[in-house]
């Protein structure tokens, strides 16, 4: 009997811990925490806060995973040069949303409440917490090219992928696949000229 | 024979775990490669919901905005808060009987404590106690996603005046609420309880950190943004306890009633 329990235990042991892996929880807070060093800095201003962030969350995003997610069915047919084309709008895109509600996400704590595993995905589940609001936000992240990274952001129920997924999805229905690139493009410098 | 019985659950325990964490977290990948990108919700009606869309759009820019700027000049945040809270307290009829209707006893639980202790200690509902204090959040409940919860689906996607994103589905469940507004049963005039919802919209304004403005400002196309964060936020309210219990802050939102802008938490 004994035996049983103690093999029980090991099994979730080592099911838990996704075996020698890194932890995906422990990088989703080396994440946080290193663009909150770099947000709650005294000595940078907001130009100098935006342009080190802006670095920092490529290295832990899988820009390539996002892509294909955000393009389901349309990313098979696409030539390599539309994808690559698409990837770098995208990041931008990406990047300009996230710069843009900087002082929402600076101004919490984060907690990190649980993280589960299964191969080489993970979903790590917290939430920011400021006097008044709490945020749920999940991280869905692959593991790839020796790290864990970020593939999809949920918050509050709200697929950052699925939402692009669909919208996209839809106005390639009606421009066609060099019709959204060309918003993209559009859109990116609108926002780059307004920051 | 106890210690076996207790081995037994005790392994019946992490089998049920188990699979239970195993079926959540397949469906958390699920359908990332579908063929068809993933339809979130119908929207036969597009065209009209877009002309709603667009004049919805300039009333809040040259109308509620405005307003809930020079209202925010007027009254301080803490009032503008108390002011929330009264409102989220007074909707409480709402979301208590929507969640004894889908036997949350959790939930249900949750509107009573909260409405009984908000209603004394916190002065007729202008301070949040139950919250500030006992730590215990407004639940989110209405009758759409009690409709949800029954296997309802949205029906087709609906931009209402004023109102904003909602559904053949969740209009109804507004309409089914509004019976439970305690509102309805006073002597108000039709003006004066215009004036209330008014105010009630103009304070949720007010209380916003300009998420609209900031999803027009980054989105290709804004109107299938919102389709299809309503769509997702719909559906994990209907489907989880867990955005519904503790997680979700509420004074701000509650009932989706009259709430155009706030429904969307970035």
């Amino acid at each position: 009997m004994k035996k049983i329990l103690l093999s029980c235990l090991l099994i979730l042991l080592f099911s838990t811990s996704g075996f020698a892996l890194p932890q995906p929880q422990a990088r989703v807070k080396q994440m946080v925490d290193s663009i909150l060093g770099v947000l709650q800095h005294p000595d940078l201003n907001a130009e100098e806060k935006k342009a080190q962030v802006s670095g920092r969350v490529q290295e832990y995003l899988n820009v390539q995973s996002m892509s294909r997610r955000t393009l389901g069915s349309y990313w098979e047919g696409a030539t390599e040069e539309q994808r690559q084309n698409f990837s770098a709008l995208f990041v931008r895109i990406l990047e300009g949303t996230y710069l843009s509600r900087i002082d929402d996400y600076s101004a919490g704590t984060v907690q990190y409440l649980k993280q589960r595993v299964k191969d080489n995905k993970a979903i790590v589940d917290t939430v920011i917490v400021s006097k008044e609001l709490e945020i749920p936000v999940q991280y869905k992240m692959i593991y790839d090219a020796d790290s864990w990274q970020v593939f999809d952001l949920v918050i509050e129920g709200v697929s950052l992928v699925k939402n692009y997924r669909s919208s996209y999805g839809e106005i390639i229905r009606q421009a066609g696949y060099d019709g959204l690139l060309a918003l993209m493009g559009e859109k990116v410098q609108a926002m780059e000229s307004s920051m | 024979m106890l210690v076996r019985i207790f081995t037994l659950c005790f392994l019946g325990c992490f089998l049920l775990v188990g699979t239970v964490a195993a079926d959540d977290f397949d469906t958390a990948f699920g359908d990332e490669f579908s063929a068809a990108p993933a339809e979130l919700i119908a929207d036969p009606l597009q065209p009209l919901n877009r002309g709603t869309f667009w004049v919805n759009d300039k009333l809040y820019f040259y109308l509620f905005k405005p307003v809930a700027k020079g209202y925010r000049l007027v009254l301080p945040r803490p009032a503008r808060v108390s002011v929330g809270n009264f409102f989220s307290n007074l909707a409480t009829p709402i979301r208590a009987g929507n969640a004894l209707l889908q036997f949350k006893f959790r939930d249900f639980g949750t509107e009573v404590y909260r409405f009984v202790i908000n209603s004394t200690f916190g002065i007729v509902g202008f301070f949040d106690p139950a919250k500030s204090v006992a730590g215990v959040n407004v639940t989110v409940e209405d009758f759409g996603q009690t409709l949800g919860r029954y296997g309802t689906g949205h029906g087709f996607y609906l931009v209402l005046p004023i109102v904003g994103p909602s559904s053949l589905r969740d209009a109804t469940g507004v309409f089914v609420d509004s019976f439970a507004d305690p509102l309805r049963y006073t002597n108000l005039e039709t003006l004066e309880h215009m004036g209330i919802k008014i105010l009630d919209v103009e304070n949720r304004l007010s209380l916003d950190r300009e998420t609209y403005e900031s999803i027009v400002r980054d989105s290709i196309d804004p109107y299938l943004f919102i389709r299809a964060a309503y769509a997702q936020r719909r559906l994990a309210q209907v489907g989880e306890d867990t955005y519904n219990v503790n997680i979700f802050e509420g004074p701000l939102f509650d009932t989706d009633l009259l709430n155009p802008f706030d429904w969307f938490g970035f």
